[in-house]
């Protein structure tokens, strides 16, 4: 019998063996850490990651608040209440979930920009882009979804502006705005459809969606820096694992402490229950979609036809337009600053997102 | 390198760095109901950022230094640097928000000027494009004075790190030596160590948050009121169900044997009353029901509160 056990594998290592000959732990493991970053690590590539914690986040408070919600109307605003004021650290569950969806619609904008001004949506990375705006459209959909679950007057009120918004889509608008309401004002059919699209089908959606987004990003590979000299470069370049992952986990880190902070400066506080009269409120959509509301006050989208051109026309055309981008945009510079054009259409874009943001608050003060 | 860049490139990832650890207690206060942002808990924050800065400020620098320039700056440059550049600040920054406060108020007051003369003398101008236009208007000129001010400050911090970039040594050897010897300053080789110590502060810190956390809100609501519904218990005893229907039988037994003897042909007066009467007779009905709850509203147009 042979005595030196010095070689001998341990409990640990026997479980990892089992598992690794029946599964490929190890393949899998190398495959998902041993990736090449070309030029090395970068903070700016963490918004990715970023996303994918943050969506975690809201699928572990969601299902903890599902535990209490009611979606009914007769039950919703009680339970949410009920959540924020009886519930063990319930107040702290709900306000995260809340801030936990705008800081996914942040870091979606985050990543789309430095998606497009880094040169990243380029050939062969034209289908990672198109799933990107697919998802950035279901970010948006759980937000709109989620914003009617507490039904409180804001709730009621921004649904109420955003489904009538929908409504006047061509073709499709009618139906989905009736779908959506399953009646001539929102209720019940209406609390109840958006719960089930906001817990059952958008989460189903995208997993699948970043799945596959993950999949086409692997397959094409990271895009690198669109600066510096090949040897540069390739001199820089390093393994996924550590360096990238500690970036990533020290970006989540700072994303979940800002979250927790701002549930701390602004609690969910609710209004009163939702009725179909506004009283002194005044509607407006979650602040994602103000800059679009505020633009819709303007003269010029008055009217049957205005409102059209403002809420769906142009929006759409925009959105039909990031979709095109890489099928229109050959060059294969990437360098933004060789790209002039592409660097003032987006601060243009931000500017104007961000003018009408802050008009669209300054503007309450003339409702009141 | 020029002054501001090199301000920049040192400023910027010094902020990113030291900015999730004054985080941390940042958040600690806010869990312990001590506000960070005013009085005490302000200016404990900004003695503990001291050091934090130090740190990151000696971190960032050296990884730029040696990345950009390839020159490896002394020992100590990290608290020195941050002390020059404390100065500096202390004197440039409350000029800076003076001056961008005054353009501020300037383009304000000269913007409101403007339009309220054009408003009186050549068009009215709908609410909406007045707020998006005195907007762009003020913030436009506001704005260029805030960059060019944050320039100058730049250009005076990469000034004040133009002088440890002289007095640093020149670093020899390919550049890929170069690279492993700024990247080894921020991700240590010892991955187990890093990750123990990381897991093993982060889990510190959440028993420590959770420990302070607040169980119920802090801004509960004003018209909130828990109404603590407790479930009966109906406890059903068949002797006792059983005497309650006995007790019933026989009173409806002793009912009909005293209508009996009161109408012994059978007559019944009341049935006739109650023919006669229909109307008062038949239950109340339902009013039609008006729909899905919450269904009873107008239609809603959102033109009616785009102003």
């Amino acid at each position: 019998m042979n005595g030196d056990t010095t070689n001998q594998p341990n409990v640990f290592e026997k479980v990892v063996d089992f598992v690794d000959e029946r599964v490929g732990l190890k393949t899998i493991q190398a495959k998902m850490l041993n990736e090449p970053v070309p030029g090395g690590s970068r903070w700016a590539y963490a918004f990715g990651s970023c996303l994918l914690f943050i969506f975690i986040m809201q699928v572990v408070t969601g299902i903890l608040l599902m535990f209490y919600y009611v979606p009914s109307t007769d039950h919703a605003y009680a339970s949410t209440q009920y959540i924020i004021h009886e519930v063990d650290y319930g107040w702290f569950l709900l306000s995260y979930h809340f801030w936990g969806s705008s800081a996914m619609v942040v870091m979606v904008f985050a990543h789309m920009s430095q998606v497009f001004l880094w040169g990243a949506y380029k050939k062969p990375r034209e289908l990672i882009w198109l799933v990107g705006l697919a998802l950035f459209g279901l970010v948006m959909a759980f937000g709109f979804t989620g914003y009617l679950l507490p039904w409180d007057q804001r709730a009621y009120w921004a649904t109420v502006v955003g489904v009538e918004i929908m409504d006047k889509t061509p073709v499709v608008g009618d139906f989905l705005s009736r779908f959506l309401k399953g009646g001539p004002t929102p209720g019940q059919m209406t609390l109840s459809r958006f719960f089930v699209i906001h817990v059952m089908i958008l989460p189903a959606a995208l997993m699948g969606l970043a799945g596959l987004h993950l999949f086409l990003f692997r397959k094409a590979g990271p895009a690198g820096p669109f600066r510096g000299t090949p040897d540069q470069i390739k001199a820089k370049t390093d393994y996924f694992f550590p360096r990238q992952v500690w970036k990533d986990i020290v970006a989540m880190a700072t994303v979940f402490l800002i979250i927790c902070t701002l549930t701390f400066i602004e609690p969910v506080v609710l209004l009163e229950e939702a009725t179909p009269d506004p009283g002194d409120y005044h509607p407006e959509p979650e602040w994602y979609f103000l800059f679009l509301f505020q633009m819709l006050r303007l003269k010029i989208f008055a009217g049957e036809f205005g409102q059209f051109l403002g809420a769906v026309a142009i929006p759409g055309a925009f959105l039909g337009f990031l979709a095109a981008l890489p099928f229109l945009d050959r060059s294969p510079e990437r360098n933004i600053f060789k790209r002039p054009v592409a660097l003032i259409g987006w601060i243009a874009i931000m500017a104007v997102i961000l003018i009408f943001t802050v008009s669209a608050i300054l503007n309450r003060e003339f409702l009141d | 390198m020029s002054n501001a860049k090199l301000g920049l490139l040192v400023a910027w990832p010094t902020f990113w760095t030291g900015f999730p650890v004054k985080l941390v207690l940042a958040l600690l206060m806010l869990a312990a109901g001590v506000h960070p942002w005013e009085g005490a808990g302000l200016e404990a924050l900004l003695v503990l950022s001291i050091p934090i800065d130090i740190w990151a400020l000696g971190l960032c620098s050296r990884t730029v230094f040696l990345e950009r320039l390839s020159v490896d700056p002394p020992k100590g440059t990290g608290l020195r640097l941050w002390g020059m550049w404390a100065v500096f600040s202390v004197v440039y920054l409350p000029l800076l928000f003076m001056i961008v406060g005054g353009a501020k108020s300037l383009a304000q007051s000269a913007v409101h000027a403007t339009l309220h003369f054009v408003e009186e003398n050549v068009i009215v101008i709908p609410i909406a494009e007045k707020i998006s236009l005195e907007l762009v208007m003020w913030g436009l000129p506001a704005t260029i004075v805030l960059i060019v001010l944050v320039y100058g400050w730049l250009f005076g911090l990469g000034a004040v790190a133009q002088r440890f970039v002289r007095a640093s040594a020149p670093v020899d050897g390919a550049f890929q030596d170069i690279v492993s010897k700024w990247d080894l300053l921020r991700i240590p080789r010892d991955q187990p160590l890093l990750l123990t110590a990381f897991t093993g502060s982060g889990v510190v810190l959440i028993f420590l948050f959770w420990g302070l956390l607040p169980v119920s809100t802090p801004h509960p609501h004003e018209e909130y009121e828990f109404i603590d519904v407790k479930k009966v218990e109906a406890k059903v005893e068949p002797k006792k169900v059983i005497q309650s229907a006995e007790q019933v039988l026989a009173r409806a037994e002793a009912t009909l044997k005293e209508l009996e003897k009161d109408n012994p042909a059978g007559e019944t007066p009341k049935a006739e009353k109650q023919a006669e009467a229909p109307e008062k007779a038949a239950p109340k009905a339902k009013p039609a029901a008006s729909g899905a709850p919450g269904s009873s509203g107008r239609e809603h147009n959102p033109a009616d509160h785009t102003h």
